[in-house]
C-alpha cells in the first residue's frame, strides 16, 4: 500500500513533467523529456559522457566521497574525543573548529586548490574538512555528557586510566558520534558537486558542469536525479549502520 | 604507630573512616564522621536526600577524596576506586553496547577467558540470569538489570559491596523481591554491605546494623544493632500487611 502510494507519487511527477514538455511552453534545453533524460541515460551508461561512463562517473564522486569522509570522522572523532576530555585542548581548538564548521565549504575550496592543484588532492581536503567538524562537535559534547557513573563503574571494576576513553567513553559517546556521521556525510555529499565544479571530470558533479557549458540540459537532468537517488541509498545504508551501531538508541537503560 | 585502644593482632576493619569530612565548594557536605566497618556486616546507612549518604558512600568507593581525615579499606588508605570495593548505583548504568556476559565480565577482563566464562556462568546462576546471558541491558525489566548491576559488581569478589538506594527505582513489587535477594547474595558470598538508602523500613530489614545520618554536612545521628529479632518482627508485620491488601483486593 505505502509502496503501491510512492509509486504513485513517482509516476505522478513524472507524467506532469511529459505534459509539460509535450506543451512545448518552454524550448527542450530549459524543460527535456523524460524520454530524452532516459536516453541520455542509456547513452551515458554505454558510450560515456566526456570520456568516462555514467558509472565511472558516479564511481570517482563516491571515491572522492568516502576517502574524505573516512579521513574527516576519523580525524572529528579523535578531535572531538580531545577536546571533551582536556579542557586546555578544548579552550584552543573549539574557536577553530567552530570557524570551520560555519564556512560554507566551496568558501575555501580556491584555499585549497591554490595549495594542492587541480587535482584529486583538493577534492578529499575538501570534504575531510565538510566532515570533520561536525563529527568533531559531535563526539566532543557527546564525551563531556558522559554520565560519571559509568566512569566510576568502570573504575571500579579496575579500569585502568588509559582504558577509560575506549572502553567506556567512546561507546557511550557512539548514538551521538553516529548522527555526527550521518550529519558529516550529508554535508560531504552536497559538498561533493561543488568540489567538481573545478576539473571535476569524471565525477558526477564534473558531467553535469560539462553539459550545463554545452547547453545538454538532459545529461543536467539526468545527473540530477543520479545525485538524488545515490543520496538516498546513501541515507539509507547510514540508518542500517546507525541501528547496527546503536540498537540502544532512544531506549531507557 | 597503631592507635593505643587497638590491640596488635586485632584485624582491620572492612572499612574505616577517621574523621571524614567532605567540603564540596565552600559547603561542607559530610563530616567530621568516624565510623568503622567490621568484614561480614551488613550496614545500611539511612537518612533524608541530601543528608550527605552518597558523599560517604563515593567517600569509600574512592571517587573523590575526602577534604580532611582517612578513609581504610583493610587497613590501607583509600586513594581512588579499585575491584576490592564494588559499587551499584542507584540506575543499573550497565554498558548498554555489552551484553549481561559482557557487563558482568568487564571486571575481569585480565583473568584467563576460561576462567573468567566460569566466574561468569557463576554470577549469571547466582542471581538467576542464566537465559538472559546473551541479551543487551535495554532488553531487561528493571529488576534484571539490577540484578546484572550486582552480578557486575560482584564479579571481581570485591570485600566490600556498596550500594546506593539500588531498588529505589524499582517498583514495590520488584524491590520487595530484590531485597530478600540482596540478602542471599550477603549471606552466601560473605561480603560486607554498605547500603544506602532513605527507606527507614528497608534500612532496618536488611542491615545487622543502622545508622543514621542527619545534615548537610552529614553527621550519624544514631548507630545500632539491628537485631534478627526486632528484623522478624517488622518482616512479619510488613507480610501481614502485604496479605491484608491482597485479601482486600481478592
Amino acid at each position: 500500500m505505502n509502496l503501491a502510494l510512492r509509486l504513485g507519487a513517482v509516476l505522478f511527477l513524472l507524467a506532469v513533467w511529459q505534459v509539460v514538455a509535450w506543451l512545448k511552453i518552454w524550448p527542450p534545453v530549459f524543460v527535456p523529456e523524460p524520454v530524452a533524460v532516459w536516453d541520455q541515460l542509456l547513452r551515458t551508461s554505454t558510450e560515456g559522457y566526456s570520456g568516462y561512463t555514467l558509472a565511472g562517473h558516479l564511481l570517482a564522486s563516491l571515491r572522492r566521497i568516502v576517502l574524505g569522509c573516512l579521513y574527516g570522522i576519523g580525524g572529528g572523532i579523535v578531535l572531538g574525543l580531545l577536546i571533551g576530555v582536556v579542557p586546555v585542548l578544548r579552550t584552543l581548538l573549539n574557536p577553530l573548529v567552530t570557524f570551520v564548521r560555519t564556512l560554507p565549504p566551496l568558501a575555501y575550496l580556491s584555499l585549497l586548490v591554490i595549495w594542492f592543484g587541480i587535482g584529486e588532492e583538493p577534492k578529499v581536503w575538501l570534504l575531510l574538512l565538510a566532515a570533520l567538524p561536525p563529527v568533531a562537535v559531535a563526539t566532543a559534547d557527546a564525551v563531556r555528557g558522559v554520565h560519571d557513573d559509568y566512569l566510576n563503574a568502570a573504575r571500579s571494576l579496575g579500569a585502568r586510566p588509559w582504558e577509560i576513553p575506549y572502553r567506556v567513553v567512546l561507546p557511550s559517546a557512539l548514538p551521538e558520534i553516529v548522527t555526527g556521521v550521518r550529519v558529516a556525510v550529508g554535508v560531504a555529499y552536497t559538498t561533493v558537486v561543488a568540489a567538481e565544479t573545478v576539473n571535476g571530470v569524471p565525477g558526477i558533479g564534473g558531467m553535469v558542469r560539462d553539459a550545463q557549458r554545452y547547453n545538454q540540459t538532459d545529461v543536467v537532468v539526468l545527473g540530477i536525479i543520479v545525485i538524488g537517488l545515490s543520496g538516498l541509498l546513501i541515507d539509507y545504508l547510514l540508518q542500517t549502520l546507525d541501528r547496527r551501531l546503536v540498537p540502544w538508541r532512544g531506549r531507557h537503560i | 604507630m597503631p592507635s593505643p585502644d587497638r590491640r596488635a593482632d586485632e584485624t582491620p576493619a572492612a572499612i574505616e573512616l577517621r574523621a571524614v569530612t567532605r567540603v564540596y565548594r565552600d559547603r561542607p557536605a559530610l563530616g567530621p564522621v568516624d565510623l568503622a566497618i567490621p568484614a561480614g556486616e551488613f550496614l545500611t546507612v539511612v537518612g533524608p536526600s541530601g543528608c550527605g549518604k552518597s558523599t560517604l558512600l563515593s567517600l569509600v568507593a574512592g571517587f573523590a577524596p575526602p577534604t580532611a581525615g582517612t578513609v581504610l579499606a583493610d587497613g590501607a588508605p583509600v586513594t581512588g576506586p579499585g575491584p576490592s570495593r564494588g559499587v551499584v548505583f542507584q540506575q543499573p548504568r550497565l554498558f548498554p553496547w555489552l551484553s549481561v556476559s559482557g557487563n558482568i565480565g568487564f571486571g575481569l577482563r585480565r583473568l584467563p577467558k576460561a576462567i573468567r566464562k566460569e566466574r561468569v556462568a557463576e554470577l549469571l546462576a547466582m542471581t538467576g540470569l542464566e537465559n538472559a546471558a546473551r541479551l543487551k541491558p535495554y532488553e531487561l525489566s528493571g529488576g534484571m538489570r539490577q540484578r546484572a548491576a550486582i552480578a557486575r559488581a560482584l564479579a571481581p569478589r570485591p570485600k566490600v559491596l556498596l550500594m546506593d538506594e539500588p531498588f529505589g527505582a524499582l517498583d514495590a513489587f520488584t524491590r520487595e523481591r530484590m531485597q530478600g535477594e540482596i540478602r542471599d547474595l550477603w549471606r552466601s558470598t560473605g561480603v560486607t554491605v554498605l547500603f544506602i538508602t532513605h527507606d527507614v523500613t528497608e534500612a532496618t530489614t536488611l542491615g545487622t546494623r543502622v545508622i543514621a545520618l542527619a545534615g548537610p554536612p552529614g553527621r550519624i545521628t544514631l548507630d545500632a544493632p539491628v537485631s534478627e529479632d526486632l528484623r522478624e518482627k517488622v518482616e512479619a508485620a510488613i507480610r501481614d500487611a502485604a496479605s491484608a491488601r491482597a485479601g482486600a483486593a481478592s
